[in-house]
């Protein structure tokens, strides 16, 4: 695990070399002045990054890492203020870019409900939750929906089909998914839940924020028309 | 065999541009090399750093000083002139490049073409100018300063939409090339501007792009005009131009500028036998499935392709998305490093 280094005066090169490779950028910090925000990883470890030396950079990163623990349910470096880690090993690429955009785009004082997890589907007046259980090897969950709908069965298969997408899942069972690691991620299944029921809004959502900041042809310096 | 280098930055940019020998194959983007972790670890971010010469210049010389290219290239945009023209602006944020509201052009025809009074001195235009200044200070005769003046056909773009500029090419060519023909004063001004501050290079973008006009477009509006500014400028010229080229390419060797930045669109050995040794080529990596999307092996392996096929300079294919991870940037020059240890 890197050492907390001070973090003023790293250049990219030692950045990357200390701390890995860039799993994500998220370009512009709402909560902060606006600062890049980096999620580094190397030897399983996160580190959250930013090259702006403005006062309070720190403290932010501390924020952002926090939220990662709040959010994601990883575990907090305790020698280090930007370091978070998963304790089963596993690094969850796909959740974590998910994550962090949260972690940085929502609030601080921002929690997700807890409780039952479930959440109202967003194509159908059904209530989508779900159910862990211990397997023994692995920790699986359990899909299943309540309330009317035309086909339930169908918007079933999409939404199990969208926690494979989105967490890199597995199918364990008919209506069954689990972690690659075998592990309990609840923080992640409630984190995975919003997008998991709507893919298609959500790959509009990535393609269109893969595009900002791309000049294209089609762009060429121009407005586009709205 | 372990590559030793024995020449400054600038000596491999300029002897690459002129086709004479180099110790390595230089790096140098001709248009943008800046993120937003760039513009954050110099405190220069967008659109400031784009209008203010101090920032511009502190964001540009991050492309040698942290990412080891052999150039700095102080205009990010494609809309410095156009804004000192008089065009209604969109400056956007860090995260996006500004742009030139096309629904609102501010010329109709071609009797509307003017320079207006003090153009060089609007502040969009001074922060190229001072920024290349700047730069000149900061790196003398080490590192090449590559300036940027738009050619006509993107500035047509601009002031007068996009549509309409096509339109008046099927309706009036004529007319157009007499427009083109004032409008090419506005690119010989701003770019003289530019070598006076000190570019060692100009990039002349002039957006005849395979996605919106033929090849045989470019030859009859564009080929005279270009093979007149190889002459008129005393600096090496890259002529730039995104999308599908090579139906292009050929009358493209013949306008006698020193390079052209082509679009990975583009293969490189197809572009390499078409150009034939008349004009250099710098480019092409992919941005966005490239740089910005995949890593430093996929960036390594596209550089060697680039390479085997012989291309002069290695670049980016256009200006990179602003969200480009850093490791993708630095890689570049590394794989060349490389490539040269072993072969």
């Amino acid at each position: 695990m890197a050492d907390n280094i001070q973090m003023d005066y790293l250049n990219p090169k030692e950045v990357i070399r200390l701390y890995g490779t860039c799993l994500e950028l998220v370009p512009t910090d709402p909560n902060f002045h606006d600062i890049s925000i980096g999620l580094y990883v190397k030897d399983q470890v996160f580190t959250i990054w930013t090259f702006s030396r403005k006062s309070g950079a720190s403290g932010r990163i501390e924020t952002i890492r926090n939220q990662l623990v709040k959010l994601g349910g990883m575990i907090a470096n305790p020698n280090a203020h930007n370091q978070a880690y998963f304790d089963c090993g596993d690094l969850h690429v796909r959740a974590t870019r998910f994550l962090i955009a949260q972690a940085v785009g929502k609030a601080k004082e921002y929690s997700r409900p807890s409780g039952d997890m479930s959440i109202k589907d967003s194509k159908t007046d059904l209530i989508i939750k779900l159910s862990g259980s211990d397997e023994g090897e692995r920790y699986a969950y359990k899909v299943h929906t309540e309330g009317e709908a035309a086909n339930p069965s169908l918007r079933l298969r999409m939404i199990i089909a969208g926690f494979i997408r989105y967490g890199e899942m597995e199918k364990s069972g008919e209506d069954e998914v689990c972690f690659p690691c075998g592990s309990r991620h609840d923080n992640l299944m409630r984190l995975l839940l919003p997008y998991s029921r709507n893919v298609s809004a959500v790959e509009n959502m990535m393609e269109s924020e893969a595009m900002r900041g791309q000049m294209t042809t089609s762009t060429l310096g121009f407005t586009p028309p709205t | 065999m372990p590559l030793v280098e024995t020449m400054t930055s600038k000596e491999r940019v300029m002897n690459a541009l002129a086709g004479r020998p180099v110790d390595r194959t230089p790096v140098a983007n001709p248009t943008n090399v800046s993120t937003v972790e760039l513009m954050d670890l110099v405190d220069a971010p967008f659109p400031d750093a784009c209008r203010d010469a101090e920032l511009a210049a502190r964001l540009a010389a991050t492309g040698h000083t942290e990412l080891g290219f052999d150039a700095v290239a102080p205009y990010f945009t494609i809309i410095q002139e156009s804004s000192a023209l008089g065009c209604e602006m969109q400056w956007e944020g860090k995260d996006n490049w500004p742009t030139v509201r096309m629904y609102n052009p501010i010329w109709k025809g071609i009797e509307d073409i003017n320079i207006p009074h003090g153009f060089l001195n609007h502040r969009d235009n001074l922060a190229i100018t001072d920024s290349i200044k700047l730069l000149k200070e900061e790196f003398g005769n080490e590192v090449a300063i590559i300036g940027k003046t738009m050619g006509p056909w993107t500035l047509a773009y601009h002031v007068f939409g996009v549509e309409r500029f096509l339109l008046m090419t099927v309706d009036d060519p004529d007319m157009v090339k007499r427009g083109l023909d004032k409008m090419k004063e506005i690119s010989v001004l701003f770019g003289e501007a530019q070598i006076e501050a000190g570019a060692d290079v100009l990039t002349f973008p002039d957006h005849a792009t395979g996605d919106l006009v033929s090849g045989a477009y470019y030859k009859e509006f564009l080929l005279d005009l270009h093979q007149e500014m190889a002459e008129r400028f005393n600096v090496p010229l890259i002529l730039h131009i995104c999308g599908r080229t090579l139906d292009r390419l050929d009358y493209i060797a013949q306008t006698g500028m020193d390079c052209f930045h082509f679009d990975s669109r583009n293969d490189p050995q197809e572009a390499m036998d078409i150009a034939d040794g008349r004009i250099r080529l710098v480019g092409n990596l992919n941005n966005p499935e490239l740089l910005y999307s995949k890593g430093p092996k996929e960036v390594r392996e596209a550089v060697n392709k680039c390479l085997d096929a012989g291309v002069d300079l290695i670049a980016p294919e256009c200006a990179i998305p602003l969200a480009t991870k850093l490791e993708n940037l630095i890689e570049i020059p590394n794989a060349v490093r490389a490539w040269f240890d072993q072969n």
